[in-house]
This record gives C-alpha cells, sequence and structure tokens, in this order.
C-alpha cells in the first residue's frame, strides 16, 4: 500500500521535473507590439521569418529586437548599410550584435556558421541562398534553436512566415515645416503550417522614439498611444 | 628543490608605444576597446593615464595621437629583442611583448653569476633596441617577484636568494592584480603583501578559494601553486606538418588555429589548463625555432591561437639576421606548465555569460575563415550624423565576453551633439552616399543660401534618372562642422525628403551636390 503511493508520488514527481519542450518555450520574446501578428505570439525558434514592403528594414529589426533585448545575441549578415542608431532605437542591443561581411564568400555557409551561437540572424536585402541551401539551413537552424530574418525575401522557398507592409504614411513632416515623427503601417501576414491563417496589425514603425507602437482601434486620424499630451487639469486658486 | 626558481624578468617599458615606431617623446596613446592601456612618458606628463576612456585622454591633451592596440605588431616587434638572448639560454619565456622571463640556473653558474647575466642580458636587448626605449632588469626567486623587482629597478636590481619575502612585503597588495580580490582585503585593512602573507594559510583558503590561495602564496614569495608531484604529464603535445612548407602568415595561422582548438579540447577532456606552452617550428631545412609564452590564468584556445599567430608572424617578417632559412613545415605546440583546471563558472545574472562566450566563439571562427575585418561589432561615438553616431570597429579589438554585463552607455553617448536630428533615426545609412538631383517648380537646382534658406521649396527629386514628386519637406538643417580644422572642414544643408513613393530620405547639400545620405525604410 505504502509502496503503491510512494511510485504514485514519484510518477508525479517525474512528471514535474520531466523535460518538457512546449511550442511556447521554443520561442523567443517578441516586442509586445508584435506578438499578436505570429501564431505562438513569439518568434519560434527555428524559423525563417521574411519582410517586405517599404519599410521592412524597420520591421526587421522590430522582430529582432524583442529576442535581443531579453539577453540573445543579433548577427547581421550582408547589410552593411543597416543603420545602426535606428536598430538601437528599436530595442536591439548592440553590445549583443555582431555585423558580418561575408566577402562575396558564400552566405549560406557563413549563416550556417552563425546560427547555433546567435539567436537571431538578420539578412539583408539582395543577399541570394539557394533553395537546397535553405533546406540544409533550416535543418540546423531547428536544431540548434536560431531563427532568421531575411530582409525582403518575401517569395523565396523555406519561409516560414513573411511580413509584408502593405500600407504606409509618414506623419510628423509638412511642406517645407515639421520633422519625421512616426509612420503609420498596416502589416499583414502570410505564410505555412500554423501561421498560415493570414493576420494583421496597425503599428507605428517606427514609432516617436523609434520603437514600434501598437495602434489600438483608434482610427488613423486620432492621436496614437504616446503621442497623445497630457495636461493637468486647471484647479481655481482662491 | 622546492623554493621558486630563481629567475630573470626583463622589462621593456611603454612596449605598445615603442612597438608603434613612436618616439616617447611624442605624446601617443595605445587604445583597446576605447580604453587608454599605455601611454607614451609626454602623454603620461600631460595627465594620460591607463584605463582613461578614448575621450578623456584627448580632452587631457589636443595633440594626443591615440593609436588603436595591435597585439600582433608588439609580439612580431619583440621577436628581434628576444633572439638576441637566444645564445645565453635557449628557454626565453614571453609573459607578454615587452616583458620577458629567464630561468637563472644555468646561465648564473656559466655567465658566473646573477650580475653577469643581467648585465649581459641589457647589453644584447638594448642593442637590437637602439635607444627606442630602455630596459629594466630584475632578478629575484620566482617570476612574480622578479616581474615586480624589473618594474622598480634601474636599471638592473637584484633580491639576492632568499630575500624576495622581504622585498615583496611593503608593496601594496594592488600589485596581486587581481581587483575584485584586493578590493574585499583592503576593505578588511589589509593593505600590503606583507599583512596579507602573514593571514594563515588555511583561512585564506577556507574564505577565497583557490584563487585566494594562489594569491596568497604569490604575496608570501612562493610559487603561485605548489609544485605538482605527479608524474611528467603523458604527452599532450599536439603538431601539424604543413606541406608545402609555409613562408606567409596567413597560411600557418590557419593551421594554427587548428591545433589550438585541438589542444584545448585534449587537456579540457584531462581536466587540465596551461599556463606556459612551448611553440616551436621546424623549417623545411630542418631549423628548429622555439619560444615559451606564459599568460596569467589559463590560456583559452583563442589565446593560444593568437600568441601561434603572433610567434609565426615574428619569425617570418623579423630581421634578417633572425629568420629562417625556408618556409615552416611543422608547428608544433607543447603545453610546458600545466595546472589543474579550477573550472569556471559561468555568470547566472551578467558576468561572463555562455551566450557571449557563443558568440565570441564564432565571432573568432568566422575572422579565421573570411579575415578580421569580416566580423564587426557597433560602437558608440557621438556625432551629428547617422553614420557618425555609431560605427563599426573589429570585432578583434573588442572584449566580446562579458559585453552584455556593461550595457549602461556612459559619458560619450549621453554628450549633447547639438544639430543631431532626433528619433527615429534612419534604418538605411549607406556607406557610399549617391548623388541625387532636388529641384524646385522651374526645374532649376534647390540651393542653400548663405543665410541658411531654400533658394525655392523642393518639387521634385531625381534619383537614378527617375523623377519623384516630393510630397513632404522639411530643411535646410545647416551644419558646420570642424572650421577650425582646414582639412576635416564640412558644410552641409541636410534636408528630410518625403517621396509619392512612400519613402522618406535624408538628402543633403555638400559642395554643390545633393547626396542621399540615409533613409527610413
Amino acid at each position: 500500500m505504502a509502496a503503491a503511493e510512494r511510485v504514485r508520488d514519484l510518477r508525479l514527481v517525474a512528471d514535474q521535473v520531466a523535460p518538457l519542450a512546449l511550442a511556447r518555450e521554443r520561442t523567443m520574446p517578441l516586442l509586445p507590439a508584435l506578438t499578436s501578428l505570429f501564431p505562438e505570439g513569439g518568434l519560434r525558434r527555428g524559423s525563417i521569418v521574411a519582410v517586405g514592403g517599404v519599410g521592412a528594414t524597420s520591421l526587421a529589426l522590430a522582430v529582432a529586437a524583442g529576442p535581443s533585448a531579453s539577453g540573445s545575441w543579433t548577427a547581421v549578415v550582408g547589410d552593411p548599410g543597416l543603420g545602426l542608431a535606428a536598430a538601437a532605437e528599436a530595442g536591439v542591443v548592440l553590445e549583443r550584435m555582431l555585423v558580418v561581411d561575408p566577402k562575396g564568400q558564400d552566405v549560406a555557409g557563413v549563416v550556417a556558421a552563425l546560427v547555433g551561437s546567435v539567436d537571431v540572424v538578420l539578412v539583408g536585402p539582395g543577399v541570394r541562398i539557394r533553395p537546397a541551401d535553405v533546406r540544409r539551413l533550416t535543418a540546423r537552424m531547428r536544431e540548434r534553436g536560431s531563427a532568421l530574418v531575411r530582409i525582403g525575401a518575401l517569395d523565396e522557398p523555406g519561409v516560414d512566415i513573411g511580413l509584408r507592409i502593405v500600407e504606409s504614411e509618414w506623419t510628423g513632416l509638412g511642406v517645407g515645416h515639421g520633422l519625421l515623427r512616426a509612420r503609420r503601417v498596416r502589416v499583414e501576414t502570410q505564410g505555412r503550417g500554423s501561421a498560415a491563417q493570414p493576420r494583421g496589425a496597425a503599428l507605428l514603425l517606427p514609432g516617436p522614439q523609434g520603437a514600434p507602437v501598437v495602434l489600438g482601434e483608434p482610427a488613423l486620424g486620432e492621436p496614437a498611444p504616446g503621442e497623445s499630451e497630457v495636461r493637468p487639469a486647471l484647479r481655481v486658486l482662491a | 628543490m622546492t623554493g621558486p626558481v630563481r629567475t630573470l624578468v626583463a622589462w621593456c617599458p611603454d612596449w605598445p608605444v615603442v612597438a608603434f615606431g613612436r618616439g616617447l617623446d611624442e605624446p601617443v596613446a595605445v587604445v583597446h576597446a576605447n580604453r587608454v592601456i599605455a601611454a607614451s612618458p609626454e602623454a603620461r606628463r600631460h595627465g594620460v593615464a591607463r584605463g582613461l576612456r578614448r575621450r578623456v585622454a584627448q580632452s587631457r591633451c589636443a595633440e594626443l595621437d591615440v593609436v588603436e592596440r595591435d597585439e600582433a605588431r608588439e609580439a612580431r616587434t619583440f621577436e628581434p629583442v628576444l633572439a638576441a638572448l637566444d645564445d645565453i639560454t635557449p628557454r626565453v619565456e614571453v609573459t607578454r611583448p615587452g616583458t620577458c622571463a629567464l630561468v637563472m640556473r644555468g646561465p648564473s653558474r656559466y655567465f658566473g653569476g646573477d650580475e653577469a647575466v643581467a648585465d649581459l642580458v641589457r647589453e644584447r636587448m638594448g642593442e637590437v633596441l637602439d635607444g627606442r626605449t630602455e630596459v629594466r632588469v630584475g632578478i629575484a626567486d620566482g617570476p612574480f617577484a622578479a616581474g615586480l623587482v624589473a618594474r622598480a629597478a634601474h636599471p638592473i636590481r637584484i633580491v639576492a636568494a632568499g630575500e624576495s619575502p622581504a622585498f615583496l612585503a611593503p608593496m601594496s597588495i594592488s600589485v596581486l592584480d587581481r581587483p575584485e580580490l584586493t578590493d574585499v582585503l583592503v576593505r578588511l585593512g589589509i593593505r600590503s603583501l606583507g599583512s596579507f602573507a602573514a593571514l594563515p594559510a588555511a583561512d585564506v583558503l577556507a574564505r577565497f578559494g583557490d584563487e585566494g590561495r594562489g594569491a596568497h602564496r604569490l604575496a608570501a614569495g612562493l610559487d603561485e601553486r605548489p609544485p605538482d608531484a605527479r608524474l611528467s604529464p603523458p604527452d599532450w603535445s599536439v603538431s601539424a606538418e604543413i606541406d608545402p612548407p609555409a613562408d606567409r602568415v596567413d597560411r600557418v595561422a590557419f593551421v594554427a588555429r587548428t591545433l589550438a582548438d585541438d589542444l584545448h579540447q585534449r587537456l579540457d577532456h584531462d581536466g587540465i589548463s596551461c599556463v606556459r606552452i612551448a611553440i616551436e617550428a621546424e623549417t623545411e631545412y630542418g631549423e628548429t625555432l622555439l619560444r615559451l609564452w606564459r599568460h596569467e590564468g589559463a590560456l583559452s584556445a583563442g589565446a593560444i591561437a593568437d600568441r601561434v599567430r603572433w610567434q609565426l608572424d615574428g619569425w617570418l617578417n623579423g630581421s634578417a639576421a633572425t629568420r629562417p632559412s625556408g618556409g615552416i613545415s611543422r608547428v608544433t605546440l607543447l603545453p610546458d606548465e600545466i595546472v589543474p583546471a579550477s573550472g569556471r563558472q559561468l555568470g547566472f545574472w551578467g558576468g561572463e555569460s555562455e551566450v557571449d562566450e557563443r558568440a565570441a566563439r564564432v565571432a573568432a571562427r568566422l575572422q579565421g575563415q573570411l579575415g578580421a575585418d569580416a566580423v564587426k561589432v557597433p560602437e558608440r561615438r557621438g556625432g551629428r550624423h547617422p553614420d557618425e553616431q555609431l560605427v563599426l570597429v573589429s570585432a578583434a579589438t573588442v572584449e566580446l565576453r562579458g559585453r552584455s554585463a556593461d550595457l549602461p552607455v556612459d559619458g560619450d553617448e549621453a554628450a549633447p551633439w547639438p544639430g543631431r536630428l532626433p528619433a527615429p533615426s534612419p534604418s538605411r545609412v549607406p556607406a557610399k552616399p549617391h548623388a541625387v538631383e532636388l529641384t524646385d517648380a522651374e526645374g532649376a537646382m534647390v540651393t542653400v543660401t548663405g543665410r541658411g534658406l531654400a533658394s525655392a521649396p523642393p518639387v521634385a527629386l531625381g534619383i537614378r534618372g527617375r523623377s519623384l514628386a516630393i510630397v513632404g519637406w522639411a530643411g535646410p538643417w545647416p551644419v558646420d562642422e570642424r572650421w577650425w580644422d582646414t582639412d576635416d572642414h564640412r558644410r552641409r544643408a541636410r534636408f528630410q525628403i518625403l517621396t509619392d513613393d512612400g519613402q522618406a530620405r535624408l538628402i543633403t547639400l555638400e559642395q554643390g551636390q545633393w547626396w542621399v545620405t540615409a533613409l527610413w525604410d
């Protein structure tokens, strides 16, 4: 009797301590503004994300910012013109960032070396990776748990989730006056597997401070969160 | 023989400066990871000290010449100096470029006493140095004491056998170069090596662990670790043939890295660290070259590979007198002095974490494959333009391990740069700006007047043969930078331009030409 009880207790303990990898544990945290775009609410390890449209670079930086802020390293491959100040404002931690120049050599090999050691690899626009190399990379990324973000490669094979900016409108800049303040964008997703169901979100990308801000229900004309001025109410002094 | 081995240490002050071929009477500072690590006496006279930030050092001495540290160069230029000692003893040990040590027993007996050897070493090294810097020689029991004696020497100082503890006793505890430990000791009221050495060894071990024990032994004038009673180790040496024999460093360097990794793995497997390594090269004509390298703390795989590369570089690119007669056909690494690996605890919060270690490793690997400048890291500099605020520096010049820990940005970044554009910053900053045309309603080029006003509202942006209608613009914001410097003087006027394709650009007028300097993509 006591023995059976002990076995039951042991089972209970074993269940509690067993290594169990739920899908959401295999993800990396994203900035809150982006979670609604991803089916798991986070950046799935081993996945390839492609971003496109006007503003793709800002979107790629926003995707990389979440994991970076939570302690991951980021590597940028084949994109020497990336705005580092914009990356920092988006939330990418520059102290944990490597910028790699493949020097015309095999990009896939460089990326393969990086996955596993670096959690997020950002591949610049115009970098070609052959489909066969993509397949090999995917296998390696699944095993090592890194994610790949490709700028402007929406229609390439192997992409798990594609984020496309379909509308974009700058605010703050007038004709002869003002200053670029924020860009209102609408992002739509396309993808396969769990990401097959299309999703969309309205964002300020970049927001007034550079980091993306989610635009709620208010229509585009209304002040966005973070933009409205809060003034203290006036009170009568006797 | 159980006590520390009688050792001679020869020290060339300010070696990182001397290695650049600079005179010590010029104000020069050598920086690494934005901190001054060495300064010439002239720079020190102006208050430039080790550990200062680059910018602070420059503010103390306006004509200061700041150079980035180049360890390979330091090692390469030190090799001929070492070669001068080869006929005194074949086993010269490099502690770091600029400092070398040799065991006194044999040479002292052969040349007739410590003084004779010290004179000889100083003379030989002085000949090669040819007045570039001085040589200070210290002889004492054990390399630690001898190193300190050399620093106190003018130019030769010999501490008699058995007197080393008395020499060390009044010295400040900070010479141990273990800031974390000495901080605690100072707060406990222990300020000199003598008072630290007076503590009971068992209590020091109980409170400060392995590291504390090592420091305690050094303070007492002993070797850092007790002599190892084990039998002579199995052969841990690794070697590689190079076929065809290499006479260029880049070819050998690749072999060096694999060898270092290999050696490190084998030592790791046996729970052993290496504190002194012998690098041996054989040339195609059967010459053998040997040099010992010591490292405070254990040598990591990367550190071993670096030392092998520097050493081979020193041999292959040395002066005609010391260069081997042919290409190198074989490289052997022998762990010369080994200690049990004490293991390393990876940090839980901050400190040295595993992710940094992994990133540092892959960076080193890619550098080996693609070249040192292929992997870069951002560094904050400050400036008004997007390409000046942050620059990319080679990852080889920055310590990647522990980078996560020192996140807070200080001074430089927070410094005000009046006239810089506020957030959001442009997400694309092309390395080479391309020329564009900005025209007004009449199709004439828009210019900026001397008073900083646009000649006419811009209407169209001509970019690579296309003409885009302008839907929003602001500016000009003129910048007149470094007007005191005829070479670096730049006058620019900046505009933010939004075109009908939805793209926002930062365009700049400089010397009568419009350029796209950044994009908000």
